[in-house]
């Protein structure tokens, strides 16, 4: 009973690396630029079945998780650059863009992948059987935490110790004494979204080869990356963190305990948060 | 007496377009009819996502779960336990009601983005339970063999009668709904778009008028899931899921968000598009992606806004549709709505 305990927790803690890799980029661009980019869910299954592609082609599953990274960033920046930019500073039309970009990105992603499900194959030596405390655990999964977390300390490292997390930072609070100072903040919100497309990217092909890829599976993900940083408060790293290993758990023990409800139950603390503290955990108020 | 010359030609066309619209079923097929009559009850959900755009400012992604709801309630207790005519109908809007008030004193709280992800995130709360409820709301088969019933002799299963009847009933919504846009309370409703701070500091009940916004709203996404329930006879999570959701708010942005019809126009043409393109390509949300984008980059306004431009110009010919002059026109006036 024990021993299915800390499996348990340690599928939770799989998922949770996954959430936060997919909430993190979200908080990140809403933070700074006020955008809910509600085509995140359909970056993560562009850059999932890209991955997909390379590991089928190549057999090379980290050349599948940098292609399916950066070929997302790539397209967040023209995305930026074409027509985010244009409507800069206004809510709803942000907003509707992203929207529009899923809708077109799904329908792409049917026409070339139009499967039921997939999953990507992980080769055999980044997935040796790990045994911890007498515990065997596929390695993957230990590889995927350990890259969540890294992936949290260098966004920890770039938003505190550097200078363009300072002004990321500047530009959360007041936009305009940002640009009064110099800062070049258009400049600074390209490259924010573009970290955040990144991260979604990442999270696809990560999530990808400890999930499935279906067609029609962005608004489930979409909705968990919103669901992580409703929780955890929007704009909050910290908050990320947290909120998708509370979230990462419950979905693990959910599908174990109540399989019916697996997915309605990470609605839960979503509605206990709203309800007491509508900014999140370690949000503030908006 | 004035206002009655401007408006006599306007008056002529909705009058002619009424009568086209009631006689419709003696001049066209079934096929026809039936899109009409999608066009009404999605017309319910997208007025109802497009009231609280375009008057309260508000971006709600709920409203879809509302229409799913007394769909629903109508499967339930229509059909399943076989209540008669008035009952599944009464109680599915007072479920909605009640759903709506639970959401609205919650979502209200919030402002603008913040609201929008929240009331995605509460559709979606509807969306997974009646995906993975197995006992009562079936999974994803959903509940089938919603039926119209025989009222005073008039049968509602045949499409005719069934046109007529949610033709009826949306004329007089629509109309009702058009006077509270036009009533102290829309006023007051529009006063909080534009800066509910102000209208809190004049001595408005904000929060409250939200509320009851959200509750006019879910009543119209709710009437137009009772006629989505009886037309396609069934009920199931698919109805009610994101991209459906989606789809009604590029109608409401199609049409033209800052515009009472708006709604309504977008719906007519997505459908149509939809009914057009089918046969065509099986690409149609590509297509509605690309449109839906040209348009929030292009022409925010939407139809009717293009059209409203035109005509303010005062040079409305085929010829000069896409010259230079108008599209400056657009967009010095992008930032209305």
């Amino acid at each position: 009973m024990e021993l299915k305990f800390t499996i348990l927790i340690l599928n939770g803690l799989t998922q949770a690396a996954i959430l936060f890799v997919l909430g993190s980029g979200l908080t990140l661009a809403f933070g700074l630029m006020r955008v809910v980019n509600l085509g995140h869910g359909a970056f993560y299954m562009l850059g999932g079945y890209l991955g997909w592609s390379v590991v089928k082609a190549t057999g090379n599953w980290p050349l599948a998780l940098i292609v399916g990274g950066l070929a997302i960033a790539l397209l967040g920046l023209l995305f930026e650059k074409t027509m985010l930019g244009r409507v800069r500073g206004r809510d709803l039309p942000e907003t509707l863009l992203t929207v529009a970009l899923s809708m077109i990105i799904s329908d792409i992603c049917l026409i070339f992948w139009a499967r039921t499900a997939i999953t990507l194959n992980v080769p055999q030596y980044l997935n040796p059987p790990i045994t911890l405390l007498g515990l065997t655990y596929p390695g993957f999964r230990y590889l995927m935490m350990a890259i969540s977390i890294f992936i949290a300390v260098s966004l920890w490292v770039i938003l505190y110790k550097t200078n363009l997390g300072r002004a990321v930072r500047a530009g959360v609070d007041d936009r305009e004494t940002v640009s009064a100072l110099g800062i070049n903040i258009n400049k600074i919100y390209s490259i924010v979204f573009v970290l955040s497309a990144l991260l979604a990217g990442l999270a696809g092909v990560l999530g990808g080869s400890y999930l499935q890829l279906s067609p029609g599976g962005d608004t489930t993900i979409l909705t968990l990356s919103l669901v992580v940083i409703i929780v955890g408060g929007m704009g909050s790293l910290l908050g990320a963190v947290v909120s998708s290993i509370i979230l990462g758990q419950i979905m693990s023990f959910g599908l174990a305990f109540a399989p019916q409800y697996s997915y309605f139950l990470i609605f839960i603390p979503m509605a206990l948060v709203l309800a007491l503290r509508p900014q999140g955990l370690f949000g503030r108020q908006i | 007496m004035s206002f009655m010359r401007n408006n006599t030609i306007k008056s002529i066309f909705y009058v002619i377009a009424t009568i086209l619209l009631v006689l419709l079923p003696f001049y066209v097929g079934q096929y026809t009819v039936t899109t009409f009559i999608r066009i009404i009850y999605f017309g319910f959900l997208s007025l109802s996502m497009g009231f609280l755009i375009g008057q309260g400012g508000m971006v709600s992604l709920t409203q879809t779960a509302f229409f799913g709801l007394s769909g629903y309630i109508i499967g339930l207790f229509g059909v399943e336990r076989g209540l008669i005519f008035p009952w599944p109908d009464l109680m599915a809007i007072g479920a909605v009601l009640i759903l709506a008030f639970l959401f609205g004193i919650i979502a209200m709280r919030t402002h603008k983005i913040v609201f929008l992800m929240i009331t995605l995130a509460f559709g979606q709360v509807c969306w997974a339970f009646a995906a993975q409820n197995t006992t009562i709301l079936r999974g994803w088969s959903g509940i089938r063999g919603i039926r119209p019933f025989v009222i005073y002799g008039i049968n509602f299963n045949e499409y005719q009668n069934f046109y007529w009847a949610s033709l009826v009933l949306f004329f007089l919504s629509v109309f009702i709904l058009w006077r509270i846009t036009k009533s102290p309370f829309g006023l007051a409703l529009n006063g909080i778009r534009e800066n509910p701070k102000r209208m809190a500091a004049i001595g408005y009940p904000v929060y409250w008028i939200r509320v009851v916004a959200f509750l006019i709203a879910a009543v119209y996404a709710g009437l137009g899931g009772i006629l989505a329930a009886y037309n396609t006879g069934i009920i199931m999570p698919t109805t009610i899921q994101l991209s459906r959701t989606i789809w009604v708010l590029l109608t409401v942005i199609l049409g033209g968000a800052s515009y009472f019809f708006g709604p309504i126009v977008g719906t007519a043409i997505a459908v149509w598009l939809d009914v057009l393109i089918s046969g065509v390509t099986e690409r149609y949300n590509l297509v509605i992606g690309v449109i839906f984008l040209l348009i929030v980059l292009f022409s925010p306004t939407g139809v009717i806004g293009i059209f409203d431009t035109l005509r303010k110009d005062k040079k409305f010919t085929i010829t000069n549709i896409f010259s230079f002059k108008k599209r400056r026109y657009i967009q010095k006036h992008k930032r209305r709505w």
